[in-house]
């Protein structure tokens, strides 16, 4: 019995459009999607998931009631079990969910408080109050989508989806899942921009620039990985688009840059094992967190390619690390490393083999 | 209980650190319970007179400066788990896995408060607000560079993240795990319970035919997971064994629990077939019961449904009696008053459980801890979403 993990569906809901070959025409192109926001998302510049069109896919009595993450987590599962050819219904109770977010159930929050704050409870919307928990997505999942097995919503600053990842992995491995949904999803809202504004973290003078130091622009989005048992997929006669390698999360013991470059050199080496890459997706985005790690791994390995930085073009937070996850399985490759540097906490790194479109 | 899989580590539980609204330590908390006595009382932390239900379960303790009020019980309760004990060996080897709760909120809701008033505010504090930020504590006070995770299950999510932590150490990937969560009051939780009608404005009453809703609590429970020749042969004291978990959705409502108790009955057979045990070997179940009327009677259906004939012999109990619903650290609470139960063999009592509810047909312990022979228990935390949990623990009698 083979204990490989493979990816069979892929889905995704980014701000250059909804499906895959939005997001490869996007990486391809190098063009930022970065806009003047509408007030209803935030003061300030950011990349919005404009085009997003959720009919046909979400019931419109459903959707009022969704927060941004849910809806564009629906959105990316629905393509997922399409892309995989897979009716989860059936297979309900052996299928787990496990979900990564920054910002996930903070835009109900903010939407709850608000009347709230000014009026009391007279203010105070029973509607809204379920979304306020950052695990409001994988329940709306479950109800869509009949899906019984499993679940467990993470945060870890900007590298969440990577734990989800990493939890899926073990449920598939251990048993409890024949299959897992493995998703990335965040929305913006007006207080996060305001935040991250007040803070200094957002990016003033034009689109970000890996290295810069400058700060990040915010980004919104889902993605959703279909993620099988090799023999469930080939039993199923899935088609393969990539196998899941080694996984690592090693955390930084200060909180310096130094600490967090190292951590993120030992990720990348537990991920990939002493091979060498022939793709690279980092996760700089601006930040001056995030991108001496990478800068720093960069000049470490100079045999590497080059790496590709999705966040430049889709923004930050956008699915916590679930963009440079779906950025890998955009071009075929034989060996992907995804890196994922961390404001705070662990940093990780992934490996994936062999992908294919 | 079957044998444990081969290759699968024995998980034994080596420390304990609770505090709570009865008090600030784990002896005197389990003592209070046993005694019968309220976490509950006035609500004297939030300042929401508008508010029907103005009890809660308080916790006495400040915060530092720069440090949450989460951060700072979950760092008390970790000393007390530990014992004085250092961490050695491997920092590789050493996991922090936490259920989050609302951690930071508060520094969220101060600067949504201020930008509403048009006052200025400093946005550095609520920008670094997440609630990763008490692992990352946890972790640092450990030493730990080994694997951490912050689960926001809503109120399952410390009792998964000790699923987690059982995981990591029966893979025989860790050598030491600290798993557990910590709570805080806040207002938007206060308020968001009490928009859904879900309050009680008397003190709850978990299991009661009266039973009008939850009161709110905070805290941190925190629990030392070692492999089990390990703790034994540091000659360290064991008060229980961690069987394994078992998890489910329900795919039924946003809030409200199936109400057959479907998908938790799922959670608690997969806890039992993970443990390897049989539903004749459980003597406790430490359940979810939030004192919602939706709650109870379904939790009780499930444990029938999962447990068969062997539910008319099982005590269950609600903790939540005394603390109200620490919400992320709720499932960690659960856990620790199992574990004790276990060391002790004593169930602690359901406060004002005075009238049972026919709905809940099970022995839920009324008003009086009880002595009696306890082998294995189950802990149960479901949350919003139908997210469910379950954990199975064994005595330890030393084999």
């Amino acid at each position: 019995m083979s204990r490989d993990l493979v990816l069979t569906g892929l889905g995704l809901v980014l701000p250059c459009g909804d499906g895959i070959d939005a997001a490869r025409a996007s990486l391809r192109s190098g063009a930022p999607c970065f806009a003047e926001l509408p007030e209803s998302l935030g003061r300030g510049r950011g990349a919005a998931c404009a085009d997003f069109a959720p009919a046909g896919i979400i019931p419109p009595m459903q959707l009022r009631r969704l927060d941004r993450c849910s809806r564009f987590a629906w959105g990316a599962a629905h393509q997922a079990f399409a892309d995989a050819g897979l009716d989860p219904r059936p297979l309900g109770e052996r299928i787990a969910v496990a979900v990564g977010t920054l910002t996930g159930g903070s835009e109900a929050t903010e939407g709850f408080l608000r009347p709230y704050l000014q009026r009391g409870p007279e203010g105070a919307s029973p509607m809204l109050f379920p979304n306020s928990v950052a695990n409001a997505a994988s329940g709306h999942l479950a109800q869509a989508f009949g899906l019984k097995g499993p679940s467990a919503t993470f945060l870890e600053w900007e590298c969440a989806t990577f734990a989800a990842l990493e939890q899926a992995a073990r449920w598939l491995r251990t048993g409890m899942a024949e299959a897992a949904l493995v998703l990335g999803t965040d929305g913006l809202f007006p207080l996060l921009l305001e935040i991250a504004r007040g803070a200094r973290l957002l990016a003033r003078h034009g689109d970000p620039v890996a290295g810069s130091g400058r700060g990040f622009l915010p980004g919104e989005g889902a993605q959703a990985f279909l993620l099988e048992t090799r023999d469930h997929a080939e039993a199923r006669g899935a088609r393969i688009r990539a196998t899941l390698g080694d996984l690592a999360g090693v955390p930084a013991l200060a909180n310096d840059p130094a600490a967090r470059a190292g951590a993120l050199g030992e990720a990348a080496a537990a991920a990939l094992g002493g091979a060498v890459p022939d793709r690279w997706i980092g996760g700089s985005s601006g930040s001056p967190r995030l991108d001496p790690s990478e800068s720093a791994l960069r000049r470490a390995h100079p045999d590497w390619p080059e790496p590709v930085h999705p966040k430049l073009l889709w923004g930050e937070f956008a699915g916590a690390g679930g963009p440079l996850l779906a950025a890998a399985l955009l071009e075929p490759a034989a060996r992907v490393l995804v890196t994922s540097p961390g404001s705070f906490g662990p940093q990780y790194a992934a490996r994936f083999e062999g992908v294919r479109l | 209980m079957s044998p444990a899989p081969a290759g699968r580590i024995r998980v034994a539980v080596t420390g304990l650190g609770i505090v709570s609204s009865l008090a600030a330590d784990r002896e005197a908390t389990w003592s209070a319970m046993l005694a019968g006595r309220d976490g509950l009382g006035p609500l004297t932390g939030l300042d929401l007179p508008l508010e029907p239900a103005q009890i809660a379960g308080e916790v006495p303790l400040a915060a530092a400066r720069h440090q949450t009020r989460c951060e700072a019980m979950a760092l008390r309760a970790l000393e007390e788990a530990l014992d004085g004990l250092a961490p050695a060996g491997d920092p590789r080897r050493i996991g922090v896995f936490q259920g989050a709760g609302t951690s930071g909120l508060p520094a969220a809701e101060a600067y949504l408060a201020a930008l509403l008033a048009g006052r200025s505010h400093p946005a550095t504090e609520a920008a670094s607000q997440s609630p990763c930020r008490v692992t990352d504590a946890l972790a640092r006070r450990l030493g730990a560079r080994g694997p951490r995770a912050t689960v926001m299950n809503a109120c399952s999510s410390s009792l998964l993240a000790l699923g987690q932590a059982w995981e990591r150490i029966a893979a025989g990937e860790l050598d030491l795990a600290v798993a557990g969560g910590a709570e805080t009051l806040c207002i938007a939780t206060y308020a968001g319970f009490s928009s859904l009608k879900a309050v009680d404005a008397a003190r709850c009453r978990p299991f009661s035919r009266d039973r009008g809703g939850l009161n709110l609590g905070e805290g941190a429970v925190q629990i030392l997971l070692e492999p089990l020749d390990r703790a034994r042969a540091r000659g360290a004291v064991i008060l229980a064994e961690v069987l394994g978990y078992g998890a489910s959705m329900d795919a039924h409502h946003p809030t409200a629990p199936h109400p057959e108790g479907e998908g938790a009955a799922r959670a608690l057979a997969m806890a039992l077939r993970t443990a390897g045990l049989d539903a004749a070997e459980v003597d406790l179940v430490s359940a979810h019961a939030t004192a919602t009327p939706a709650n109870d009677g379904a939790e009780c259906k499930a444990i029938r449904r999962a447990l068969g004939s062997a539910a008319d012999r099982v005590s269950v109990t609600s903790s939540k009696s005394q603390f109200g619903h620490t919400l992320g650290a709720a499932g960690a609470f659960g856990a620790a008053t199992a574990v004790l139960a276990l060391r002790d063999q004593v169930v602690s009592p359901t406060l004002r459980l005075a009238e049972p509810d026919p709905e809940c047909d099970l022995d839920c312990t009324p008003l009086a801890a009880r002595e009696r022979t306890l082998r294995a228990a189950l802990v149960n935390a479901f949350a919003f979403g139908g997210n469910n949990v379950s954990l199975a623990l064994h005595r330890w009698d030393g084999r």
